[in-house]
C-alpha cells in the first residue's frame, strides 16, 4: 500500500536498519504516517542474513543479541524469533576452557573454577551498576541548557535525581566504588582480582567488543558495565540475526508504515530551517513532516548540507572517532568442527579467543598502527548448530566477530591482504579446533571498509561512533546533538551513533522517535 | 659556564608596522603599545593635539596591525554570509559592510568590516586573529581563505580635510560614497570608512608600497593640517561616533573563559545586522531563540551629567540597584559633553530607562570622591556631521 508521491508524510525515516525501523514503528503507533526509506534491496543493515553459499544462511554482520531490552519490544509491538541462551567459552591454550553462564565459572571439563567465587561477585557488583546505566539508556540525555528556571530542565533533572538516588541506595561503599571504577579502564579492574588468564581475557574482550580501545583504555569498565544493562545474558536468536531485523520490520508494517527498498536517500529536503522531506537517488520526491536518520551522524549532517549547521557542530561531527575494529569472516563447513575439549553443547556456545587482558592489549596495539592483529581477539558462534534451518546437507556456518582489524589497512585491503586476515583468523581457530581449514568449503571476509561500503555504517564501526567516554550520553554523537534533534527543525538522529549506541537492541531509535514526539514537531 | 642566549630565528618582541620608520621620526611622546603583536603608537605628540586634529584638520593612523583574510572562490558569497549575522547579498561589489559574527550560541566573536570586490572574493578586516576560525567555517566550501594580516599595509585617513588630501596627493575619490571601495591606482585599493564618524577614507597598498603612499600623502597633507596620530585620540572619537571595540564594549567570546561573558549583537544594539531571512548562519538559531526569550543585557550611549570621565563606573536604578557599568566613557571636547557606552542588565536600557545613576569616583591629588551622577540614554551618536556624508566632499 505505497502511497503516491504527492502525500506528506509524517514523517520519512532513512535506512531500514533496525534502529530506523524501531523509531517508525513507534511513530506509527502513536498514528503517524511513516515511510522508511533503505538504499540496499533489504532491510536490516547490519543485522541483517545473507545466503553466503547454496543452502547456507548466515548472520552477514551482527550475530549474538546481548541487550534487546524486553521493554523496548513490548512497546514496539515486536514479536522477537525464539532465542537461545548461550554459554561462553573462554578457550584457553592448555586446553583448560573456561565457562561462563551468567554468574557462574566453572571448567568445560565440569571442575569447579578457583575464581568462581570472585567472578560472581564481580558480576554482581558490575550488573547492579549496569541497571543504573540501563535506566538511562532508555532516556533522552539530560540537557541543563535551560537553566534552573526552566521547567523541561527541571524534569530532567528529576531523572537524573533518580539516577542520584539510585547511587545513594547502593549505600556509601558501592556507590563510592561506582564512581571509583566508572571511567577507569577494564584492565586494571580486571586484574585487580584475577588471575591474566582465560577469564580474565573474556572480560577484557566484552569491555571493548566494537571500539577502538584496549583493555587498558580509559572507559573501559563503563563499556563493560553497558553490556551488562540487561543483565548480560548473551542470546542465539533462531533464523539468524535476520530474523530480529524481520520481526522489527513486520512490527512495522504491521502499525502502517511503508518501507520503500533498493533506493537511497540522496538528499534531505531543507526549507526555512526545517526538514521537509527527502530527495532519492533517483531524483523522485518524498514530502514529509519530518525525517529521522539512522545513518552517521557526520553523513547525517551531509544529507541535509553542511550549511545547515554551525561551524562548531562542523567541527565535533567532522572529528567524530569511528574507525571500526571489527572484521566479519563467516565459514562455510562441510560438518560440524570438534573444538578440542569441548561437548556439543559448548561447542554451539559463544567461543571466545581472548586467553588473557594482556592478549587482548597486545591485539589492540598494531591497529594504532595500520596493521592487523597477528592473534586477533575472535568471537565466534556456530549458530547452525542450535539452529539446523540455517544450513542444509549437514553444512554448519561459523561466524566469527575478529577483532582488531584497521579500517584503513596499511597498504590498503588488497586481495593478498584479505587472504591473510582470512588465514590469521583459521590459524587462531586451528589451534583449538584442529582440521577445522580442512572443513571450510567457502569464506567470506568483511573488512571495516567492507562494512562501511555494504551499510554506509561510518568507519564500518560497529556503534557508527566509537563509544568512548567523550561520546557518549550528553555527549553522543557529540556536545550539543544529544538529544536526538539534528540542528535542522523536524531533523532527527536516530540510529547507533545517538544515544544510547548500537548493538541490536533498537534503543536509539525508540528514544529518538519518542523525542521527536515530545518536541511537538508533528503536534 | 655562562649560558648565552643566542638570537633566535623567531624575533622577540612587537613587530614593527611596514610605517614604523615614519612614525618613529615624528614620536615625541614615546609612547608605544603592543596591538596584535606589532608595535603601535599610543599618543606621538598630544593626544589633545591628535584629537583637535582628527575633528579639524586630518590626520594618518596606522591599521597595518589590524587582521585581514582574503576569502576566494566560487563560494566565497556562501561563506562570508555564513560567517556574518547580515546579508552579504545586499552589498554591492565595490562595497564595504560593517559586519559581526557569532559562535554556535549567538556570542559575538568579533566584529570589523567586509570589503566585497566581488561575490568570489571578500576581503574580512577585523581585530581578532580569526585565521582557524574562518577555515573550520569554509570547511566543506569550495573557497581558498588566506591571511593577508602581514603582506597588506593599511593606513586611515581620517578628518574633513581628507578628502582634500587625497585630491592634492592625485587620487580621485569625488565620487565615492561612504562604504564605497575602489581601486584608484594600480595596487592602491581606497574605501570610504573609518573609526571616527567622520569625513574619512582607508588605505589599502601591498606591504612595500607602504612607505611611498606615506610619503605621498605626507606631502600632499602640508597645507590641510595633516598629522599622524595614536590610538588615543582614536579611542575618543570613536565613542562620539558610537562606535564599539572588542575587549572593551564587549569581550570576544572565543577570548573568554569564564561562561555567560560573551554578547549577542541584540544585546551590543545591533539588532539591525542580524538578517535571519537570509537562510542559516552561525549562531543564528542561539540568536532566534534570544528573541524569543529576550536579550540579557543592553549597550546603551549615555550622557552623564557633569564634566568627570565616568569610565568604569558602576550604574545604579534609583541609585539603589546596581544594574551596569560604563564600558567606555569619555568627556567629549566636541560634543561638550561627559559621554560614555554603557552595558545595563535587562529590563534596564530595554524597558527601564530613567532613574538610572552612575557612581562617579573622583581622585584629586590623593584624594578620592564619588557622587552619583543623573544619567541620560541616548539614541543617536554624540557626534555628527554632514560633512562625514557629503559626497562629493567639500574641501573641508
Ligand atoms: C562486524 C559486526 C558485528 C556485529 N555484531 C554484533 C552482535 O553480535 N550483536 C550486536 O548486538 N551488535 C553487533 N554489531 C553492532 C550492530 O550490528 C549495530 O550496532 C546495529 O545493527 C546498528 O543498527 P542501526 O539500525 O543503527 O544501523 P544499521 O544497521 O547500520 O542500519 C543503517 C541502514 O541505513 C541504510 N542506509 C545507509 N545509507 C542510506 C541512504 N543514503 N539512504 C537510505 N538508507 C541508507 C543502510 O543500508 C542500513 O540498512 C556488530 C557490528 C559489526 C560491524
Amino acid at each position: 500500500m505505497s502511497k503516491p508521491s504527492d502525500l506528506t508524510y509524517d514523517a520519512v525515516v532513512i535506512g531500514a536498519g533496525h534502529n530506523g525501523l524501531a523509531a517508525a514503528t513507534t511513530l506509527a503507533r502513536q498514528g503517524k504516517s511513516v515511510c522508511v526509506i533503505e538504499s540496499r534491496d533489504g532491510i536490516g543493515g547490519m543485522a541483517r542474513n545473507a545466503a553466503i553459499a547454496p543452502g547456507v544462511v548466515a548472520p552477514k554482520m551482527a550475530h549474538l543479541l546481548y541487550n534487546l531490552n524486553p521493554k523496548t519490544l513490548k512497546e514496539l509491538g515486536i514479536t522477537a524469533p525464539k532465542s537461545v541462551s548461550l554459554p561462553t567459552v573462554s578457550l584457553a591454550d592448555d586446553g583448560r576452557h573456561v565457562v561462563i553462564q551468567g554468574d557462574l565459572v566453572i571448567y568445560a571439563d565440569g571442575s569447579a573454577h578457583p575464581e568462581a567465587a570472585t567472578f560472581a561477585a564481580l558480576h554482581k557488583r558490575l550488573t547492579k551498576f549496569a541497571a543504573l546505566l540501563g535506566q538511562m539508556s532508555l532516556k533522552t540525555p539530560p540537557s541543563l541548557a535551560g537553566g534552573l528556571m526552566d521547567m523541561a530542565t527541571l524534569q530532567e533533572l528529576a531523572g537524573l535525581a533518580k539516577l542520584g538516588i539510585g547511587l545513594k541506595r547502593m549505600g556509601k561503599k558501592d556507590m563510592r566504588e561506582f564512581l571509583r571504577i566508572l571511567l577507569s579502564n577494564a584492565y586494571d579492574l580486571i586484574l585487580d582480582d584475577f588471575a591474566d588468564a582465560p577469564l580474565a581475557g573474556m572480560l577484557a574482550a566484552d569491555a571493548v567488543r566494537g571500539a577502538y580501545a584496549g583493555p587498558r583504555s580509559p572507559g573501559t569498565v563503563f563499556s563493560m558495565m553497558y553490556r551488562l544493562g540487561n543483565g548480560g545474558d548473551v542470546r542465539l536468536p533462531m533464523g539468524g540475526m535476520g530474523a530480529v531485523a524481520d520481526a522489527f520490520a513486520n512490527a512495522a508494517k504491521l502499525a502502517g508504515c511503508d518501507i520503500r527498498t533498493g533506493c537511497g536517500v540522496a538528499q534531505v529536503i531543507v526549507e526555512n530551517d526545517t526538514a521537509r522531506g527527502v530527495i532519492l537517488a533517483d531524483g523522485s520526491v518524498i514530502n514529509a513532516r519530518s525525517v529521522l536518520s539512522s545513518i552517521g551522524a557526520f553523513q547525517t549532517m551531509q544529507m541535509a548540507g553542511v550549511q545547515h549547521y554551525d561551524t562548531e557542530a562542523v567541527r565535533r561531527l567532522r572529528n567524530l572517532r569511528n574507525k571500526g575494529t571489527v572484521a566479519k569472516v563467516n565459514l562455510v563447513l562441510s560438518g560440524a568442527p570438534d573444538f578440542v575439549g569441548l561437548d556439543a553443547k559448548l561447542t554451539a556456545g559463544r567461543l571466545l579467543i581472548a586467553t588473557s587482558a594482556t592478549y587482548v592489549e597486545r591485539a589492540f596495539n598494531p591497529v594504532k598502527y595500520g596493521d592487523m592483529s597477528n592473534a586477533p581477539v575472535i568471537e565466534a558462534v556456530i549458530p547452525s548448530l542450535s539452529d539446523p534451518s540455517l544450513c542444509s546437507d549437514g553444512q554448519h556456518i561459523l561466524s566469527a566477530n575478529v577483532q582488531y582489524v584497521p579500517y584503513a589497512l596499511a597498504g590498503g585491503w588488497t586481495p593478498a591482504a584479505r587472504q591473510k586476515l582470512l588465514e590469521l583468523t583459521l590459524d587462531r581457530l586451528e589451534v583449538y579446533a584442529p582440521g577445522l581449514g580442512r572443513l571450510v568449503t567457502h569464506s567470506e571476509v568483511l573488512t571495516p571498509l567492507d562494512i562501511e561500503t555494504q551499510t554506509g555504517a561510518p568507519g564500518g564501526h560497529w556503534h557508527h561512533a566509537e563509544m568512548g567516554i567523550d561520546q557518549i550520553l550528553t555527549l553522543r554523537p557529540v556536545n550539543g546533538m544529544a538529544r536526538y534533534g539534528f540542528g535542522i527543525a523536524g531533523y532527527y538522529l536516530c540510529g547507533a551513533s545517538a544515544h544510547p549506541g548500537g548493538d541490536v537492541m533498537g534503543t536509539a531509535g525508540r528514544n529518538a522517535a519518542r523525542q521527536l514526539l515530545k518536541d511537538g514537531v508533528l503536534a | 659556564m655562562s649560558a648565552k642566549i643566542k638570537a633566535a630565528a623567531v624575533p622577540m618582541g612587537l613587530i614593527e608596522t611596514p610605517f614604523y620608520p615614519r612614525l618613529a621620526a615624528l614620536s615625541r611622546a614615546k609612547s608605544w603599545i603592543g596591538w596584535a603583536g606589532y608595535i603601535s603608537p599610543l599618543v606621538l605628540d598630544t593626544v589633545e593635539f591628535e584629537y583637535f586634529a582628527i575633528r579639524n584638520q586630518a590626520t594618518l593612523f596606522d591599521i597595518s596591525p589590524m587582521h585581514k583574510y582574503r576569502i576566494t572562490g566560487p563560494d566565497a558569497l556562501a561563506v562570508v554570509n555564513r560567517l556574518i549575522t547580515r546579508d552579504i547579498r545586499k552589498v554591492r561589489d565595490g562595497r564595504v559592510g560593517y559586519a559581526m559574527w557569532c559562535d554556535e550560541d549567538g556570542m559575538l566573536i568579533d566584529d570589523g568590516t567586509v570589503f566585497r570586490f566581488s561575490q568570489t572574493d571578500f576581503r574580512l578586516c577585523c581585530q581578532e586573529p580569526m585565521y582557524g576560525w574562518l577555515m573550520d567555517v569554509a570547511w566543506g566550501f569550495d573557497v581558498v581563505v588566506e591571511d593577508e594580516s602581514d603582506s597588506i599595509a593599511a593606513l586611515s585617513l581620517q578628518g574633513p580635510t581628507s578628502y582634500s588630501v587625497l585630491k592634492d596627493a592625485g587620487l580621485d575619490v569625488a565620487e565615492m560614497k561612504p562604504f564605497d571601495w575602489r581601486e584608484v591606482e594600480p595596487d592602491l585599493w581606497i574605501s570610504r570608512t573609518g573609526f571616527t564618524g567622520d569625513l574619512g577614507y582607508e588605505i589599502w597598498v601591498p606591504r612595500d608600497h607602504a612607505l611611498a603612499i606615506w610619503d605621498r600623502l605626507w606631502a600632499a597633507g602640508a597645507d590641510w593640517g595633516l598629522r599622524a596620530i595614536g590610538g588615543q585620540a582614536l579611542n575618543m572619537v570613536r565613542i562620539e561616533a558610537g562606535y564599539i571595540a572588542a575587549g572593551v564594549d564587549f569581550q570576544p567570546v572565543h577570548a573568554v573563559m569564564r561562561l555567560h561573558r560573551g554578547r549577542t549583537p541584540m544585546e551590543l544594539g545591533f539588532d539591525r545586522t542580524v538578517a535571519f531571512d537570509k537562510g542559516h548562519f552561525n549562531g543564528r538559531r542561539a540568536l532566534l531563540a534570544q528573541q524569543d526569550a529576550g536579550q540579557r543585557f543592553a549597550l546603551v550611549k549615555i550622557d552623564i551629567g557633569g564634566f568627570k570621565p565616568a569610565d568604569g563606573a558602576l550604574i545604579y536604578h534609583r541609585k539603589r540597584t546596581e544594574v551596569g557599568h560604563v564600558t567606555s566613557g569619555i568627556w567629549s571636547p566636541t560634543a561638550k559633553r561627559n559621554i560614555a557606552l554603557a552595558e545595563l542588565k535587562a529590563p534596564f536600557g530595554i524597558s527601564v530607562t530613567t532613574d538610572l545613576w552612575a557612581d562617579v569616583y573622583v581622585h584629586e591629588e590623593g584624594v578620592w570622591r564619588h557622587k552619583m551622577v543623573a544619567v541620560v540614554i541616548e539614541t543617536k551618536p554624540f557626534f555628527a556631521n554632514t560633512r562625514a556624508r557629503a559626497t562629493p566632499p567639500r574641501a573641508f
